[in-house]
């Protein structure tokens, strides 16, 4: 049998569950930074809340390919919309085909992008420093994140190993902030979520070694996000 | 040197001088917790009484004949001081 996703099936539909949560959490962040921005129009806020809102959206077209993928109707259903485009004599397999690359690369280009904002965001003020350098920035990621994109449908292990440099970085800003803020209990939670994510997409690296890696990665995701929700509901609760 | 206070930052710091000070002030008082010129100070008092977040009012002092003002935080003032606070643990706990 053509088998196009790496998860065991009995896990099939537990990913999208996970997900949806982690698009909820996701979310409110957004909701809520861009609240704040809307208040004291600080830019940071709005990218925070962009950052969160591209996590949300690249989510929401893993779930969309996931489920026609895991579900004969959603499939069926797919395949009519968008039979014109993909007929064939193997117009199913084609369609499998183009459908999961299209959704992969839809789902990699805001959650890269999604990384690089808050990569951008938990470095020092001063190193965010002037507009030109801003743009430059904004330019070279935006290539980058194309790039990847490209690339990764051949090789889906380059989309996780990007995403895992990204987050080891801003990891590493969490702490260095951590450490400045007189070790602010927030921020090290908000650390180690990131850490969290850091391994989930270590362990989707790992998943053309074993299957499983794919549902640790899963946990992973989803305990990490979880952990932002918790910091999330400690500050608007306070 | 400490750095420039936004907006938001010398409302929020005039808002505090008030509450600490039990929720009435008097206005000198106040120039001087915020640290604040009188001119300034003003300008930023005219924005909150019409915003509703303090009030003016007249306090009769048992020694003198005539009364003098003080500045109230209101209820909206008080709630205000309590999102700052959560924007600010925001802010820290994502590093922005």
């Amino acid at each position: 049998m053509y088998r196009l996703f790496y998860t065991p099936t009995w896990f099939n539909g537990w990913d999208i569950i996970f997900e949806a949560f982690i698009f909820i959490i996701a979310l409110l962040i957004a909701a809520y930074s861009w609240r704040i921005y809307k208040l004291n129009k600080e830019n940071q806020f709005a990218y925070l809340s962009l950052a969160f809102i591209l996590i949300s959206l690249g989510l929401l077209v893993k779930i969309g390919t996931n489920a026609t993928l895991y579900f004969t109707p959603i499939r069926e259903v797919a395949l009519g919309a968008l039979a014109p485009v993909v007929a064939g004599p193997q117009s199913n397999l084609q369609f499998a085909d183009l459908f999961y690359r299209a959704g992969f690369f839809l789902q990699m280009v805001p959650i890269l992008g999604a990384w690089l904002l808050i990569f951008f965001l938990s470095q020092k003020a001063r190193k965010r420093l002037t507009r030109w350098y801003e743009v430059s920035q904004i330019a070279l990621f935006i290539y980058l994140i194309l790039l990847i994109s490209v690339l990764a449908n051949f090789k889906y292990m380059v989309f996780y190993l990007t995403s895992a440099v990204i987050l080891s970085l801003i990891v590493l800003n969490y702490y260095k902030t951590y450490l400045n803020k007189n070790l602010n209990e927030n921020t090290y939670l908000v650390m180690w979520s990131f850490i969290l994510i850091l391994f989930s997409n270590l362990s989707f690296i790992f998943v053309f070694a074993w299957e499983n890696f794919y549902i640790l990665g899963e946990v992973f995701l989803l305990i990490g996000f979880l952990l932002l929700l918790y910091v999330y509901r400690k500050v608007v609760r306070n | 040197m400490a750095a420039r206070r936004s907006r938001l930052e010398l409302i929020f710091d005039i808002l505090t001088s008030i509450q600490n000070k039990g929720g009435v002030i008097k206005p000198t008082h106040l120039m001087y917790k915020s640290n604040l010129s009188h001119k300034l100070l003003n300008n930023y008092m005219e924005e909150l009484i019409q915003k509703e977040l303090i009030v003016i009012e007249e306090h009769q002092v048992r020694k003198r004949k005539s009364a003098s003002k003080v500045v109230r935080i209101t209820d909206k003032g008080l709630g205000f001081l309590e999102e700052f606070r959560r924007i600010r643990e925001f802010t820290d706990a994502f590093g922005l």
